[in-house]
């Protein structure tokens, strides 16, 4: 929530695509301009962009350049920032500037990546232009069950060891599969442990060699079932079901906690299994979300707000998580940002220089910290107290 | 999302199941992008996520104001949010108790108390639609242009089968759609009774009742349906074996009356039957063949709207394309098919300026591959559409209605 | 924490105690290119802190310390099949990866593989009060915090001491083919551009000596059947690594060289000795053109006058911005001033 004494500033009205460029291959943008109404623009000439997070139809093209949003293809195709050309930003003094520019590099610090993904605290983006790729001739979409969450996970590095990068390779545990189902009615297999997709794109050729090699890797892992889309339409249904995986965890409780840490591919049947330990603990159900290809783990701890005693078990749940992540070699935020909700856990992922020298960074663009008050950076004092208690903290 | 029943709360069974529904919200936000008045104005309030907060807060604090009543006046009801929600919110019942409870809770001045009534009481009979109708089509050549085109010209609906089939169905009549639109019932009767189904009307039924239950005028809806049920349930006993609307707007009214009255120990379970009962016209074609009807398939490509009634509350998004490609015509290619016109029951009345906004986007969008004509489900979307369409707009049902190719 | 890199952190303390700024270098070979002289006495040679610290291929993560030289990575990589995907310049093998990252330098596949910015996950670095800190990391997406890592690209070692550097790589591809054909620079952009425009697996369109070059790589059907279709004569990739490295002979005077980075529609530049890469993102000039299109960025790349500014003004917001980024990294300005631009 934003500070009680703010103002808040909406920029969801400025929602005009100002100009889409199909030679250049370019898109220039308000920042409310909804991610997937930049492909629908761009559809036209055969474009589209990249970047697609699965709450694609609502979130703006502002807010992905705030989080540094990826999405289910980012493996292949990147983030926000390495899909973005130009920003054109409001420092806190109100003066126009623009970052970045029509070529691929530009002078000076590349402060462009810096604002991306600083949530707002560095200065207001007020127009974005976008790089646009072509359409694939072709994509396909792999979907496999397995038995467990082990061999699903062997499965996806086994693809990665053949040197196939695909478009998007997401993978969803058993509570996560039979929420998504009762949504999407995708014909997810309800029986399995874990649901891998795999999507493959690329010439007509490409694809089909792609495909029938992964379908290979699956089988030898031991897939309990196996789909190949046969459409488009088939394709988007089978990603319906995990593009809504999120809030379908509503279906099954009145609340969820989503995290957002980032792990190195291979610690993924690891993690589950403390999760899984964790839920046992807290007492509270996890369904988990992975975007397999770069290792971005999304656990959805499951509980009632109506119930104090249960909103301060999953924050619990959600910090030992995080704290998990750092301690395999991962962070504590892949694509979410940290807000105000995971200041806590800077601590375990970065040292009192560390973070001093985000405070400078800041201090460097908005002496004053009028922007997004309270976010993101934890001030040091909280710090000391939060170290004091008694946690792991994994920074050598 | 939990909300804490304001104390004052604790024994109002509507606001009880109205904190039970808002439970089911996760404020995903995806909502948003699917709400063709959050499109139009881009203020939360006026999206889905933004009303639920809204009610919430009434629910909380036991208090609301005009602003709260404002924003809910904007909703169409036309539950595309409820499509796009993967959570399985409904929205659409929240809006009605919510609307209920304003009613109350901010009333409105006198002088908008008055015309809603009057609105009410006007269209739920349909006598006295087809009264005030007939009178304006008398005038109709008299009256400026823009005033001449809210009055729809008068159809000639041609002769009824005589024949009794030895299939029965009952058919609502509707209120607006007996008056203004009566070639849509005779089509469907002469439709059916070409597949061996008498279509019956019974006379004492009337309104469905979601006019003056969208309304938040709870108590006169339930009464519209008990007295819907009083005037079925001989011939539903009788043998009857489905109710027919032609009108989805109505439809999708009559498929709830089970649960709108399922606290009423003398309807409660008439009432899960009449719902149980309820079928569209399109239910009852889908799976009949329809390549044996006389008709004339040469007309054009059709561009076919899919009322928000039909797609987003009776869950059949894609059913009249199916049975008018299976019958043989030629389908137009539409864009923003979720999105509502604009008509939405008395909205168009209600909130002119920005229902005439709907409308021109829906007419644009429905004729991006230049139709011939363009087809609806619900009598409220064919008048709405067709009184600024340059292009004839018809219900899909006398398209395959031999009679209504000889010449009306 | 080894020793080595502590004696790192005390050489900046003790530059900051003294005020003495310093020359951060690796392998010593980008000193006359990219930025303005650093005219400091000063050194601090970090070429001997090297070595591979972690490789998990089937992570696509690769960490190596600054002074590893980018010939090491590319051997310990394609032992597994795998690749830097920036292709940057090896330099004679003298070049490191702390100074490529440092120079934000990348290879001709730059459109389509990005540069050392975009494959950059983590950097450890020394700031110029001395302090070792780590940002990013060794997975694929981070946001917590600010993106410090990717910062450092193109800032010419300005804002701290590069001490080892995180890398997403890529698998080799299955097949490469380069087609040559010759045709105008104009008609060449025309035909970059639309090529480009295809969902085929291009990485790489310059043209060079009267000669557009289309590189294809990737999986083998999909090379060869884009070969067929797009035509032109089969030559071998030798030109790729010639820009890769610039060891082509455009590149061998010693004269003024300068880079244009625009949008691929650019108008094409009327000098007669000039070089396209990145299919049309950049324009290798001998003398700067007549005038900038909108947005472009025109560097003085090597030779030439390098006492005055090299690269491209920025507006007075962002100069302060810039100004005040250096202060919270560096605040006795130690590293390498000047380089970047004379005020900074």
């Amino acid at each position: 929530m934003p500070h009680p004494e703010s103002v808040l500033l909406g920029l969801s009205k400025l929602n005009n695509i100002l100009e889409v460029d199909p030679k250049a291959r370019t898109a220039r943008l308000q920042p409310g301009v909804t991610n997937l109404a930049i492909s629908e623009a761009a559809a036209a000439h055969g474009l589209y962009y990249g970047p697609d997070p699965s709450s694609q139809i609502a979130c703006s093209i502002g807010g992905n350049v705030a989080e540094n949003s990826g999405g289910v293809h980012c493996l292949k195709y990147g983030l926000t920032v390495h899909n973005l050309l130009c920003v054109e930003m409001l420092t806190v003094e109100g003066e126009r500037t623009t970052l970045g520019g029509g070529g691929l590099d530009s002078p000076g610090y590349d402060l462009m990546a810096l604002v991306t993904g600083s949530e707002g605290l560095l200065g207001i983006v007020t127009e974005v232009t976008v790089k646009l790729l072509p359409c694939p001739e072709v994509a396909r979409v792999v979907m496999a069950g397995f038995d467990s969450v082990r061999a699903a996970g062997d499965a996806v590095g086994a693809v990665i060891a053949a040197g196939i990068i695909p478009a998007g390779l997401e993978m969803m545990d058993a509570l996560a599969i039979q929420a998504a189902e009762d949504f999407a009615q995708a014909g997810y297999p309800k029986e399995a442990q874990a649901l891998l997709l795999c999507e493959l794109d690329g010439t007509a050729e490409e694809v089909d060699q792609h495909v029938e090699a992964v379908t290979n890797i699956f089988n030898q892992h031991g897939a309990s079932s196996l789909r190949v889309s046969s459409d488009d339409a088939e394709r988007a249904l089978l990603w319906k079901g995990r593009k809504s995986a999120f809030p379908a965890i509503g279906r099954l409780s009145a609340d969820y906690y989503c995290m957002d840490g980032t792990i190195p591919r291979s610690q993924v049947s690891h993690v589950l299994e403390e999760i899984s330990k964790l839920s046992a603990k807290y007492q509270l159900r996890c369904a988990n979300v992975f975007h397999a290809g770069d290792g971005n783990l999304h656990p959805l701890i499951m509980f009632d707000s109506g119930d104090p005693q249960q909103l301060a078990r999953a924050e619990r749940f959600g910090a030992d998580i995080l704290e998990l992540s750092v301690a395999v070699g991962g962070c504590i935020t892949g694509e979410h940002g940290v807000g105000l909700e995971k200041l806590n856990q800077m601590p375990s992922q970065f040292s009192e220089a560390e973070l001093h020298q985000f405070e400078d960074i800041k201090h460097a663009f908005d002496p004053a910290l009028t922007l997004n008050p309270g976010k993101g950076i934890p001030i040091l004092k909280r710090c000391q107290e939060y170290r004091a208690l008694p946690r792991r903290h994994s920074h050598d | 999302m939990h909300v804490e029943l304001h104390p004052r709360y604790s024994d109002n069974t509507e606001a009880k199941r109205a904190g039970e529904l808002i439970s089911a919200c996760v404020h995903c936000g995806l909502c948003l992008a699917t709400c063709p008045t959050y499109l139009d104005t881009g203020d939360e309030r006026d999206s889905p996520r933004g009303r639920i907060y809204l009610l919430k807060q009434l629910l909380e604090e036991g208090e609301a104001g005009a602003v709260t009543r404002t924003h809910l006046d904007r909703c169409l009801s036309c539950r595309s949010c409820e499509t796009a929600c993967p959570s399985g919110m409904q929205y659409g019942k929240l809006a009605d108790i919510g609307r209920g409870m304003l009613n109350i809770e901010a009333p409105r001045g006198p002088v908008e108390r008055l015309f809603r009534f009057s609105l009410r009481q006007t269209l739920s009979r349909p006598a006295l639609v087809a009264a005030l109708l007939r009178t304006g089509q008398l005038f109709r050549p008299l009256l400026p242009p823009r005033l001449k085109r809210k009055i729809p010209l008068r159809q000639t609906p041609g002769a009824m089968p005589v024949s009794t089939q030895p299939r029965t169905m009952l058919a609502l009549s509707g209120c607006v759609q007996s008056a203004a639109t009566p070639l849509t019932h005779a089509a469907a009767a002469r439709v059916l009774d070409r597949l061996g189904i008498s279509l019956k009307i019974a006379s004492e039924a009337g309104c469905c009742g979601a006019v003056n239950y969208h309304l938040g005028a709870h108590s006169d809806g339930l009464d519209n349906m008990r007295r819907n049920i009083d005037a079925w349930w001989p011939m539903i006993e009788a043998g009857a074996e489905a109710i027919i609307s032609s009108a989805t707007g109505c439809g999708s009214t009559l498929v709830e009356y089970g649960d709108l009255l399922q606290h009423d120990s003398v309807y409660a379970a008439k009432a899960k039957r009449v719902s149980a009962l309820c079928r569209d016209i399109a239910d009852v074609l889908v799976d009949e063949d329809l390549t044996l009807l006389n008709i004339e398939r040469d007309i054009g490509r059709v561009a076919v709207h899919t009322p928000c009634s039909q797609q987003h509350a009776l869950k059949q998004p894609d059913i009249v394309n199916t049975i008018l490609r299976r019958a043989g015509f030629t389908l137009a290619k539409t864009r923003d098919d979720h999105l509502c016109c604009g008509s939405a029951g008395t909205y168009s009345i209600l909130q002119r300026s920005r229902s005439e906004r709907l409308r021109q986007r829906k007419l644009e969008a429905l004729q991006v591959d230049n139709p011939a004509l363009i087809v609806s489900a619900n009598v409220g979307c064919q008048l709405h559409l067709d009184e600024e369409s340059k292009i004839p707009v018809k219900h899909w049902i006398e398209l395959l209605d031999p009679l209504t190719h000889q010449g009306h | 924490m080894t020793d080595a890199l502590q004696q790192l952190a005390a050489r900046v303390c003790a530059a900051k105690a003294d005020a003495t700024p310093l020359y951060v270098h690796g392998g010593n070979t980008k000193k006359h290119l990219l930025g303005r002289t650093c005219s400091v006495e000063r050194t601090l040679d970090i070429s001997k802190y090297r070595g591979i610290s972690h490789y998990q291929p089937q992570e696509l993560v690769i960490s190596a310390r600054a002074g590893t030289p980018i010939s090491e990575l590319e051997s310990a990589l394609a032992e597994q099949g795998q690749m830097l995907p920036f292709e940057p310049p090896r330099y004679a093998g003298q070049a490191t990866i702390g100074g490529t990252l440092a120079g934000n330098l990348s290879g001709p596949g730059r459109p389509w593989l990005g540069s050392i910015r975009d494959s950059v996950l983590g950097v450890q670095l020394i700031n110029g009060s001395g302090q070792i800190l780590e940002f990013g990391g060794k997975v694929m997406k981070n946001v917590a915090g600010y993106d410090v890592s990717r910062l450092q690209a193109g800032a010419l070692g300005t804002l701290g001491v590069i001490c080892e550097v995180h890398l997403k790589v890529l698998p080799l591809p299955e097949a490469s083919v380069t087609l040559a054909r010759d045709t105008s620079p104009d008609e060449a952009l025309a035909l970059m551009t639309n090529y480009a425009g295809q969902p085929k697996p291009l990485t790489g369109a310059c043209w060079v000596n009267g000669k557009l070059y289309l590189r294809l790589a990737g999986a083998a059907s999909a090379v060869e059947h884009t070969a067929q279709i797009w035509g032109g004569d089969r030559v071998d990739g030798a030109i790729w690594t010639q820009l890769q490295d610039m060891t082509h002979s455009f590149f061998t005077p010693s004269a003024e060289l300068w880079r244009l980075a625009t949008t691929p529609t650019a108008p094409c530049s009327d000098q007669a000795d000039q070089c396209i890469d990145w299919g049309g993102s950049q324009r290798w000039l001998r003398t700067p053109p007549a005038s900038i299109p909108q947005g472009a960025h025109l560097n003085l790349f090597s030779g030439g006058d390098r006492q005055t500014e090299v690269r491209g003004k920025l507006d007075q917001v962002q100069q302060t911005l810039q100004l005040r980024l250096k202060k919270a990294f560096d605040p006795a300005g130690i590293l390498n001033p000047g380089r970047l631009y004379s005020w900074m």
